[in-house]
């Protein structure tokens, strides 16, 4: 039986290795567009920031593929797939027969439609190639714009930081992270990135990257310019469904599977960034894990559905710890917030209760009780009798049981 | 003691330091993580590590 992957990112290369732990006759060949062998996506900001020498990007030891018996071909974008032959072609003209197919194509950095972004001096971080070309810019252009304020965007505005640029985040909503934080919590993430030499602005909309064949800065809505030599954008991600679209699969934003991860053609699986499940585009790590190992039984024919993934959500942004859980923000009759704040150690933490059950928390510059706050809020635990000790920092929730 | 990386994030376990945020305490070998420990900074399991000596 042939299985043929298209991606050796996170998603192609982990179904790869789960179906030769599975099966030891199937033959495996990936397709991968990048250069290089697989390595974890976050490594690049640790790349990014100096902190990692490029020698230890990679997830494998050398040989590896080879001793699992995976054939890996590098530098082979896969431009055709024909679902009525099963065979796939690739840019250089290889032409593969599979059994079963699996797209895991992952995404692109989506780019927003201003005046003047596709030129030399705006970047996006997806793939090594984009870091080395960041990193050899950065050498002798260090004035940073960063269009985005989500975890990529921040992430990144760290990293460069610390290669002694000088950064200015761009974000179009109101605070940071408006999905995981309020706008108290926000405020102390704002004011901790400040303190780092971060300057961050706020509801402000980008209208026009400045320069022609050479970035000179960035003009905002209000009419303002900031001046700039380098953009980086870190504004989503588009899946990668270019070859899959033209050959007729079933297309929303991203490919569309089942819970067994089958696209509309049956011997056609997605699994990753690419694959939209129930209507999610998920983009994050577990979810292409866990994608990926359902993929691959599913293709062996071992079927194990794939149920979608409750996101982790302990994060550690720019070196703050973070959990956001549930309704963070709720306000109104029958809800009740309890909080407790020290801005100048980075801490925040939330409770939001609805009728004396716990619905939501945010947990900032603190893993401990982290944990148990997620799971107690997952049980939406009546709490009201306890809820001022709930923050304190040594409070023992083997108490809550 | 040997470290081990998380194939899907790149986060290094190293015994010595343990994980204490999530009750491992430091000397805890790789191999006697609980199955349900999972990688304190993406959550996938840990047959997804690797050792890196």
């Amino acid at each position: 039986m042939n299985v043929v992957i298209v991606g050796n990112g996170l998603a192609g290369t982990l179904a790869a290795k789960t179906i030769r732990e599975l099966d030891d006759n199937v033959e495996i060949e990936i397709f991968g567009e990048e250069r290089y062998p697989y390595y974890p996506r976050p490594n690049l900001i640790e790349y990014l920031a100096g902190r990692l020498p490029s020698t230890k990007l990679f997830a494998f030891p050398e040989g590896w593929a080879e001793r699992q018996r995976i054939v890996v071909r590098l530098g082979e974008k896969v431009t055709r797939i024909r679902p009525g032959e099963r065979k796939i072609e690739t840019v250089s003209g290889l032409e593969r027969f599979y059994d079963v197919l699996l797209l895991a194509t992952g995404a692109r950095a989506a780019l927003p439609r201003v005046e003047g972004i596709a030129q030399p001096g705006v970047f996006v971080l997806r793939t090594l190639d984009d870091a080395n070309g960041l990193i050899d810019h950065l050498g002798t252009h260090k004035r940073v714009a960063v269009l985005g304020g989500g975890l990529l965007g921040l992430e990144i505005a760290r990293a460069i930081r610390s290669r002694d640029a000088e950064v200015s985040v761009i974000e179009y909503f109101d605070r940071l992270l408006p999905r995981q934080l309020d706008p108290a919590a926000a405020a102390i993430l704002k004011s901790h990135f400040e303190k780092s030499g971060i300057s961050v602005r706020l509801a402000t909309v980008v209208r026009e990257v400045l320069g022609s064949g050479a970035v000179q800065g960035l003009r905002f809505e209000s009419g303002d310019r900031l001046e700039a030599d380098t953009v980086i954008v870190a504004a989503g991600i588009v899946p990668d469904v270019g070859p899959a679209k033209d050959a007729g699969l079933e297309v929303g934003r991203g490919i569309v599977v089942d819970d067994l991860l089958r696209t509309s053609v049956p011997t056609v699986f997605a699994a990753g960034d690419v694959a939209e499940h129930r209507g999610r585009i998920h983009g994050i790590i577990p979810a292409a894990f866990e994608q990926a190992r359902a993929a691959a039984y599913g293709m062996l024919g071992q079927n194990k559905p794939y149920g979608g993934t409750v996101p982790f959500n302990t994060l550690k942004v720019a070196g703050l710890y973070l959990t956001s859980v549930g309704e963070i923000d709720a306000q109104g009759e029958g809800y009740e917030a309890l909080v407790r704040s020290l801005p100048e150690a980075g801490l925040y933490k939330k409770i939001v209760l609805r009728g004396g059950r716990l619905v939501g928390g945010i947990w900032m510059g603190t893993k401990k009780g982290a944990a148990e706050i997620s799971r107690l809020v997952a049980a939406e635990k009546h709490v009201e009798a306890l809820k001022k000790d709930l923050l304190e920092d040594d409070f023992d929730f083997s108490e809550i049981t | 003691m040997d470290k081990y990386e998380c194939t899907a994030c790149g986060y290094i376990y190293d015994p010595a330091a343990g994980d204490p945020d999530n009750g491992i305490p430091a000397g805890t070998r790789f191999e006697d993580l609980p199955d349900t420990w999972v990688c304190p900074q993406c959550g996938v399991p840990k047959d997804l590590f690797v050792k890196i000596g």
